[in-house]
């Protein structure tokens, strides 16, 4: 369904970020992309959605092709109408708005006749958000502002949602209730998520599929079960490095296993 | 008491100008960034289209108000398009250099089209005066605090009620986020151009009504600014409110203190409330969280 075929992206014509990514999201899937800071990731979403256009960015090789149609050149708006939502990191509420103006924002591109349907399913979703309907949005903590910014894309019925690092500064528990949704969300609305997650726990937890990324490739990509069990994601992203064994100073380097994919 | 009720009323009558003028400025401001000096020449403009359809084109009141309205609305479009579109993003130095200089070519413009002269009066709102018991009212006063009050109303639900309007809230908030949602931030922009080339011109024309048309009309910018300032630059009821304010102390002032006075004390007011209050009185302050 929406197909990356080794694009190149670069910022003010001198900065190249992405250096040849490939990647494919199937309908209905969630895919995980993973990896750590700078390498790309926000990026891949940003060239997917258009908003690269906004931030003196573009797609110079390579192309990105939804249903068929290359959707690389468009503005972030034409994207938008095709059902390719990007929920932008940093939770951006619209501040001196209330919750529920943010939400029927998010639905200003569908008809206006079901904006009363559409709320009440957000808030079937998020039940919290019901009850902070009215407050400044500014004003939310991280979690009611992360479920506002998500309630807004799913206003917006899309058919990809483009999610940008959920979990960043949210508490474990707050974590799992998000992905609870969005797996809820994935399932009945047959919506595509593509994932961007440092937290590659929680990601692998619910992807089908995940990708990781470092320094603008693709480093390695599988089924999310096994690359769970890949030895050195477990131990660059997991955390999961032999214990109980004695330590000498002399081994500890920057990387103790050479990564198997360079 | 008489006396200080005149000028009440001769003060609120201006001050609703300035409200229609100054929301004319937070709407630019609050949707594209723009500080708008040239917002008096758009007025100035609007004011003197209107007067073409009434005057030479013979058109009756209302007709020339609804011309005047649509193309004054027209006008700010295409000076959005024109001048600011290319700016959106650029440093506030570039923005206000700009349009200064647009109220400069504006002006110029006025003059080749229609003379710098000031033209033929037409009146707007019948004369004559009530006589309410202890003091009498001129009707022309009452009718155009009135209309001007109907239209700053209208402005006002406009904004928090209608989908359009909470979508010129949101571009306020944030384009990139706006743009992320779908919504066409360029279009908005151009439409609050539009509003607030319209509202302008309502407001000039009930200056025209009280001075006659003429390039002076353009000056209504300088104080419609302090307006706007006092109000809060985000918030359209501020600027309606802080017009009323400055148009009340401005004429209360001149009334006891002399006519020269009025205007140094609106800014003296300006100055005062931004001491104490820098967002304005309706400013939206910068949402901080701890």
């Amino acid at each position: 369904m929406l197909n990356l075929a080794n694009i190149e992206v670069m910022y003010a014509s001198v900065i190249l970020v992405l250096r040849g990514i490939s990647l494919k999201l199937g309908e209905g899937a969630i895919v995980a992309l993973l990896g750590g800071n700078g390498a790309g990731k926000t990026t891949t979403l940003k060239a997917i959605s258009g908003l690269l256009h906004t931030e003196l960015g573009e797609v110079t090789a390579g192309s990105i092709e939804y249903n068929g149609e290359r959707i690389d050149k468009l503005g972030p708006e034409e994207i938008a109408k095709r059902g390719i939502l990007q929920v932008m990191e940093g939770r951006p509420v619209l501040e001196h708005l209330s919750a529920e103006e943010n939400l029927i924002l998010g639905g200003y591109i569908v008809k206006s006749a079901d904006t009363k349907r559409d709320l009440d399913m957000v808030y079937d979703y998020f039940p919290k958000l019901k009850m902070l309907r009215n407050k400044t949005s500014g004003y939310l903590s991280g979690g009611e502002q992360q479920m506002v910014v998500m309630g807004r894309a799913m206003m917006g019925h899309p058919k990809v949602m483009l999610l940008d690092e959920p979990s960043l500064g949210l508490a474990p528990l707050m974590v799992e209730e998000i992905y609870q949704i969005v797996e809820r969300f994935n399932r009945e609305e047959k919506t595509s998520v593509l994932l961007v997650e440092q937290n590659a726990r929680a990601a692998l937890a619910i992807a089908e599929y995940g990708y990781v990324m470092e320094n603008g490739r693709v480093v390695l990509d599988g089924p999310a079960s096994s690359l769970a069990e890949n030895e050195d994601i477990k131990e660059f992203y997991l955390g999961l490095s032999v214990m109980g064994k004695k330590k000498s100073y002399s081994e500890v380097r920057h990387y103790k296993r050479r990564k198997r994919w360079l | 008491m008489e006396v200080f009720l005149q000028l009440v009323i001769s003060g609120l009558v201006n001050g609703s100008i300035y409200g229609l003028v100054a929301v004319g400025f937070v709407l630019i401001y609050k949707c594209s960034g723009v500080l708008n000096f040239a917002q008096g020449n758009m007025v100035l403009i609007g004011a003197y289209i209107f007067w073409t359809f009434k005057g030479p084109l013979g058109f009756g009141l209302l007709p020339s108000l609804f011309f005047g309205a649509a193309l004054s609305f027209l006008f700010g479009m295409i000076v959005e398009r024109l001048s600011l579109r290319p700016l959106v993003g650029q440093s506030i130095l570039s923005m206000i250099t700009v349009t200064i200089f647009l109220s400069l070519l504006l002006e110029g413009v006025t003059c080749i089209m229609w003379g710098s002269n000031p033209l033929s009066k037409a009146d707007i709102f019948p004369k004559g005066t009530i006589n309410l018991g202890f003091f009498n009212v001129m009707i022309d006063n009452i009718l155009a605090f009135c209309f001007a009050l109907i239209v700053m109303t209208v402005l006002i639900l406009f904004f928090q009620y209608t989908r359009l309007g909470l979508a010129m809230r949101g571009v306020a908030e944030g384009h990139q986020i706006m743009q992320a949602l779908g919504i066409r931030v360029k279009k908005i922009l151009t439409i609050s151009w539009g509003i607030a080339g319209m509202a302008g011109t309502i407001g000039g024309i009930i200056l025209a009504d009280k001075i006659g048309f003429g390039l002076g009309l353009s000056h209504i910018g300088i104080a419609a600014i302090p307006a706007a300032f006092i109000g809060g630059l985000e918030s359209p009821l501020g600027a309606i409110l802080g017009g009323l304010i400055i148009g009340l102390v401005e004429s209360i002032v001149s009334g006891y203190v002399g006519n020269a006075a009025g205007t140094p004390a609106a800014y003296v007011l300006l100055v005062i409330v931004m001491l104490f209050r820098p967002y304005g009185f309706f400013g939206l302050e910068r949402i901080e969280r701890v």
